[in-house]
């Protein structure tokens, strides 16, 4: 979700997401996790369907089986 | 007869007034939709930033960070400089909106002044801009372009250079004065202190608004893996909390802005519709007094002619 709205809400196999110190790759069943981001591509998986964004700075935290993405500023560039 | 001329020309002005009014008011509320939409829009990330910045937040922390270190008072060394935002509209006939918010803003400029700080006024909407610079009051910033639909970009070009100076000790607080969206119908003007920032962080919720949703209980974070670490995520976050502030008083303002032109205009064409009943009947009342005294004369010139 960015300032003004939330981008994608739903469920989701895989989440890559640009940390500020590299790549983080987040499964189902991760373990409670905040990290802040940097610059660059998120990838959100669905099966065999990739969602990409592109996202500057904010915070993923991984609570339970849910990833909440917190970024400053997101931009869809290929929807499934 | 000229009273019946002057009384249709009042008609007919009255007539066009309303129509604009009523096409007015139509226009508000398609845009009140809009805006509305957008403070809906922004409000999961407020509600999940303040939640993680609550989940870290520490009492002890503030003396760490100085974006939530309370300054010294100007009379013991502190800062003498405060910055006040105020977010007004572009466009007029909104009722006392704008007047509102202008009038919060002089109250709370007279209350820093007199406690001695200097205050760099930041003024975004250009009815703000006019009326402040009408009374030759300085201001350090002038926003008119940002209009009805303001970005979170918008938001941080105005308050990154604020964050930067309050970490730099030079500022002593940062205001913001907006249009709280209550509700279409409630749109009062409040004050509101982003820097430093108040010790509770979860402030700032909209009535109506949810509560922050349910969150899995059991020690929230002590449990994380925090990377970088504690310090570092709320130093990158703090920011981002101010710069959201901002956003969402702009945001709120927009909406309010749109619901008080409704209403204003809805008043508008209620009274042009009474305003319309009155004139219309005082109009028929003189024409038809008017046909009565044309009758009289011309049976009383008959009478005269029979003779």
């Amino acid at each position: 979700m960015s300032p003004e709205r939330t981008l994608f809400e739903g469920d989701a196999t895989a989440v890559v997401a640009p940390a500020y110190d590299g790549r983080v790759g987040i499964l189902p069943r991760h373990a409670p996790f905040l990290t802040l981001l940097g610059k660059g591509e998120l990838l959100v998986r669905q099966g065999a369907e990739t969602r990409k964004f592109l996202v500057d700075s904010g915070f993923a935290q991984v609570a339970g089986d849910r990833v909440r993405l917190v970024v400053e500023r997101a931009e869809v560039t290929s929807a499934a | 007869m000229a009273k019946t001329r002057a009384l249709r020309r009042r008609i007919r002005s009255v007539e066009s007034i309303s129509q604009i009014t009523r096409t007015m008011e139509m226009v508000s509320t398609s845009k009140l939709k809009r805006a509305q939409d957008r403070v809906v829009g922004a409000r999961p990330y407020a509600a999940a930033l303040a939640e993680v910045l609550g989940d870290l937040l520490d009492p002890d922390l503030a003396e760490r960070f100085p974006l939530l270190r309370q300054p010294r008072p100007p009379e013991r060394g502190g800062p003498r400089r405060a910055a006040l935002l105020l977010v007004t509209s572009n466009r007029g006939l909104a009722g006392a909106f704008n007047a509102n918010l202008i009038r919060a803003a002089r109250e709370r400029l007279a209350a820093l002044e007199a406690r001695g700080f200097a205050v760099d006024l930041l003024v975004v909407g250009k009815k703000g801009v006019n009326y402040f610079r009408f009374v030759r009051r300085p201001m350090t910033v002038t926003r008119v372009d940002i209009g009805d639909k303001p970005t979170a970009e918008h938001a941080a070009e105005l308050a990154t250079p604020l964050i930067a100076s309050f970490e730099a000790g030079e500022l002593a607080g940062f205001d913001v004065v907006f249009a709280q969206f209550k509700s279409a119908l409630s749109t009062p003007p409040v004050v509101q202190r982003v820097l430093p920032i108040q010790g509770q962080v979860p402030v700032a919720r909209t009535a109506g608004e949810p509560a922050a949703p349910p969150r899995p209980r059991g020690g929230q974070a002590a449990n994380f893996i925090l990377r970088p670490g504690a310090d570092e995520i709320l130093a990158a976050l703090l920011p981002l909390y101010v710069r959201n502030q901002v956003y969402r008083a702009m945001v709120e303002t927009a909406a309010s802005e749109h619901g008080a032109r409704r209403t204003a205009m809805k008043n508008a064409t209620d009274n042009a519709g009474e305003m319309l009943d009155l004139l219309r009947r005082t109009y028929n009342r003189a024409r038809q007094g008017q046909i009565t005294q044309e009758l009289a004369e011309i049976v009383g010139g008959a009478e005269a002619l029979k003779g």
